[in-house]
């Protein structure tokens, strides 16, 4: 499965638009993670824990987008974005983690 | 006949050495009162007195059977038992509690008045009454408590012990939202959900700027007794509002002749006072694509 930001895939021709897909996943709201990581925040140390939450995150949303994408029987997606947003929570950290793009078929 | 002679003359020489001193100890009692009167009379007339009560009430009738037992033992020799105090305490109380104060109410302050004054002008019997005669009226329902409470610990103690297991509480579990089977409903709108910013091999009229906008109740509790839980629910009730906002920007986008939208973005912000909510918006060029 070929992923890309680009309007076209590079040297291969898009034969047909399957649709949209899209694929989400959230950091939450567990309060004693939150609490250590506000506590590294303070201190000034990386939060590695939440960084590697986060990769998580992106990991499920981006396979979430994947098994859409090959139900509908396509071999890559273009125009692919990435957004996290906050949305609140106990500390500020949950973040919600999106990835959307169209599938396309390409020869 | 001389020795009954003798007798009687003593005896009434004892009758007359007992009325000389009658007379001495009820001068001793009149001096030792009108000294507390005085005494009295100084707190009243300087107001010295707390919370209203006059503090008189107390040193009148000592100083009063302090100078009289002072009086009686230079003149007597002994003393006649502080009757001035007594005088003092009757008048004083008698003067203050009911001339100066008629409207004197029933109620805690005044009991415990009268008990502060009959404490001070008969210790022993009020302390009798108080430790011995209270104390053993109080230790009879107090000893029959215990005794109930012994019986009670008995009778507890003979019962077999019933262990009681809680019921178990089933939850319905959160299902997962089938994503598959809900982006191939969107992909089934007969609409192009592009996110790219053109489609360039497709012929295709851009009809203007489109958007749909859906709000969702935000889960606002600070703490979760499953955060997991919690998450799932949030989790789906967010997947569920962005497919509502889809197929809601496909209705406009249709409406106004259009089959297509190109550059989509879906975008999720905080809402309402405090981010109590979660806005989900779409928005996108609406595009006609031609056969």
């Amino acid at each position: 499965m070929i992923l890309t930001s680009s309007n076209t895939l590079e040297n291969k021709e898009i034969i047909e638009y399957k649709g949209l897909v899209t694929g989400e996943s959230l950091i939450g709201a567990n309060i004693y993670k939150d609490l250590f990581s506000g506590v590294r925040d303070v201190v000034g140390g990386r939060t590695s824990r939440y960084e590697e939450e986060l990769q998580k995150a992106r990991d499920v949303a981006f396979e979430s987008m994947k098994d859409k994408a090959e139900s509908l029987d396509a071999n890559a997606i273009i125009g692919l974005k990435i957004s996290y947003d906050n949305l609140g929570g106990t500390m500020g950290n949950t973040i919600l983690v999106t990835a959307y793009g169209t599938a396309v078929k390409f020869e | 006949m001389v020795l009954l002679s003798n007798l009687n003359k003593m005896k009434i020489k004892d009758k007359e050495i007992d009325l000389v001193n009658s007379l001495k100890g009820l001068l001793c009692i009149s001096v030792g009162t009108a000294f507390g009167l005085l005494v009295y009379g100084i707190f009243l007339y300087f107001h010295i007195d707390i919370f209203g009560w006059n503090l008189g009430l107390i040193f009148a009738p000592l100083a009063a059977g302090y100078v009289e037992t002072i009086l009686a033992n230079r003149i007597l020799g002994e003393n006649v038992g502080a009757i001035s105090a007594f005088v003092l305490f009757i008048s004083t109380t008698f003067y203050s509690f009911i001339l100066k104060n008629p409207t004197l109410g029933v109620n805690i302050i005044t009991a415990g008045s009268i008990l502060v004054i009959l404490q001070a002008a008969f210790p022993t019997l009020i302390n009798y009454i108080l430790l011995v005669v209270l104390g053993g009226i109080l230790s009879y329902p107090l000893n029959g408590l215990k005794k109930l409470v012994k019986k009670i610990e008995e009778i507890v103690a003979k019962r077999p012990i019933l262990f009681w297991e809680p019921p178990e509480i089933k939850r319905d579990k959160i299902k997962p939202y089938d994503e598959i089977e809900s982006n191939r409903k969107i992909n089934n709108l007969d609409f192009y959900f592009i996110t790219s910013t053109d489609i360039l091999d497709i012929k295709h009229e851009r009809i203007g700027v489109y958007g749909s906008h859906v709000i969702l109740d935000k889960d606002n509790k600070i703490i979760h007794t499953n955060p997991e839980e919690s998450e799932l629910k949030t989790l789906n009730s967010i997947k569920h509002g962005k497919d509502e906002c889809l197929i809601n920007l496909c209705e406009k986008i249709k409406r106004n002749g259009g089959n297509g939208i190109i550059n989509l973005e879906i975008e999720y912000f905080l809402a309402g006072l405090g981010g109590d909510c979660i806005q989900i918006s779409a928005t996108g060029m609406g595009i006609n694509i031609h056969d």
